[in-house]
């Protein structure tokens, strides 16, 4: 195991709060396609106990931090619940004139300040680097958040059903310049059929020249 | 406060999910090996973002495993030093404020990073602070009317700043033998300490309970405005 860059990108809370939308709806839908799988075999008295292979399980952790992330990145004291990522593009858009660093953006973004107060506590040296735009700037802070809070509450209404989700992200990945996260097996253009075929089993070993090293760099 | 980690490892896949795509195998696998785990100097797992790269599956000599080597991205918690979060307050003692995220809990505000002057009231089990207030040691805070004092309750809302993050690697150690005798660890209060832990900070303006500083911001919710 190595770790290669352990930092590689920033994340907002609202991209992070949508992938794990994403992965409990997932997984709500393969519980779903376990239990009608369990009542189908019940029905017919073809099930074998145990055997759920073609249904991935998932792990608990991944559960726990994924409900606890939930929980704590839709409460109601963070913006992040209502904002949608035309929002934050925006935002970040509008953010543009002011020099502020990487951080202090992201930080607008993740916390929403509405006061010059809040706006202190992120920037540094603000009197010297804004001064009198401050008032523009949260200005322009609120106005947007105001309109996405509008705007989200009309489509979180309807999309609170977990597949919902998906359809205000799939759309517009591109948010504060991070990657955009495409379904993983896009990746696989060229492995897929790597992939497929390597899944047989490699009966053909003399005993000698195993494919049993697996520390070997790839020929 | 979240980041992305660029992660090289080999999974080995069971032959009972042959039949699922192997990206989706290989993912589910990843996310029970790495979820809600500290990986030390990166910080605490979340879930795993994508796959960049999958090495063709290999098997091994011995067991029936298809075994990936694996480059992936992963999100991780970990905020970064002079970050300002928001977070709940969880308990308070004498030595300071602990104050917790729900999914992660160790973040401690030692007794030096909160404003002053502030101090520990054993009844209420809370620290309070007074603002603009001329005095400095503990007894004569506590004689203050408990009226004029901010106090910081368990499960407030509060504003922190990260000031700096610990990483401890629980080691067990080599194994000690006195006169050919192997001894067991000694599993004292060494062992306690959180693989990953916060030290934050309310010292400034614009942190603390976020009802202290909510006086110039519109109230959507008709939540209290307690003023400081």
């Amino acid at each position: 195991m190595e770790v290669v860059n352990a930092r590689a990108a920033l994340l907002s809370n609202f991209e992070v709060l949508s992938l794990l939308k994403e992965l409990e709806s997932d997984h709500l839908a393969r519980t779903k396609t376990i239990q009608r799988i369990k009542k189908e075999e019940e029905a017919n008295g073809t099930g074998v106990p145990g055997n759920h292979g073609a249904v991935l399980e998932t792990s608990e952790n991944l559960r726990t931090i994924e409900v606890e992330a939930i929980g704590y990145l839709g409460a109601d004291y963070l913006p992040t619940s209502k904002q949608t990522s035309e929002g934050i593009t925006k935002l970040v858009k509008a953010l543009e004139p002011y020099n502020l660093t990487k951080a202090e953006k992201l930080q607008i973004v993740n916390l929403a300040p509405t006061s010059p107060v809040e706006l202190y506590v992120i920037v540094e040296e603000l009197e010297d680097r804004l001064g009198d735009r401050m008032e523009g700037l949260l200005e322009r802070i609120q106005s947007i958040q105001g309109e996405i809070s509008s705007s989200a509450s009309a489509g979180t209404a309807a999309a609170t059903a977990a597949a919902g989700v998906n359809g205000i992200v799939g759309e517009d990945p591109q948010v504060i310049g991070s990657v955009s996260w495409d379904n993983p097996t896009d990746d696989f253009g060229e492995d897929a059929d790597a992939i497929y075929d390597e899944e047989m089993f490699d009966d053909s070993g003399e005993g000698v020249g195993v494919e049993g090293d697996l520390d070997l760099e790839d020929d | 406060m979240f980041q992305l980690a660029i992660i090289k490892d080999t999974i080995p896949i069971h032959p009972q999910h042959f039949a699922v795509p192997p990206s989706e195998a290989i993912t589910a696998e990843l996310n029970k090996k790495y979820a809600n785990r500290v990986l030390h100097e990166v910080g605490l797992c979340i879930s795993v973002f994508d796959l960049a790269d999958v090495g063709e599956g290999r098997v091994r000599y011995g067991d029936g495993f298809l075994w990936y080597k694996v480059t992936f991205r992963m999100v991780v918690f970990r905020p970064f030093v002079s970050e300002v979060v928001a977070a709940k307050v969880k308990s308070s003692d004498e030595d300071g404020i602990r104050v917790s995220m729900g999914f992660f809990d160790d973040m401690y505000i030692p007794a030096i990073y909160l404003p002053q002057p502030s101090a520990f009231d054993p009844n209420e089990r809370a620290h309070f602070w007074l603002p603009d207030s001329p005095l400095k040691s503990t007894t004569d805070l506590l004689d203050t009317p408990t009226s004029e004092r901010m106090y910081i309750d368990t499960n407030e809302v509060v504003c922190v700043r990260v000031e700096q993050d610990e990483f401890y690697d629980d080691e067990p150690g080599p194994i000690k033998v006195v006169e050919g005798v192997i001894q067991e660890a000694d599993k004292g209060l060494g062992s306690k300490r959180p693989p990953y832990s916060i030290v934050c900070s309310i010292a400034e303006q614009g942190l603390g309970p976020i009802v202290w500083w909510s006086g110039a911001q519109v109230v959507e919710d008709g939540e209290g405005m307690e003023e400081g």
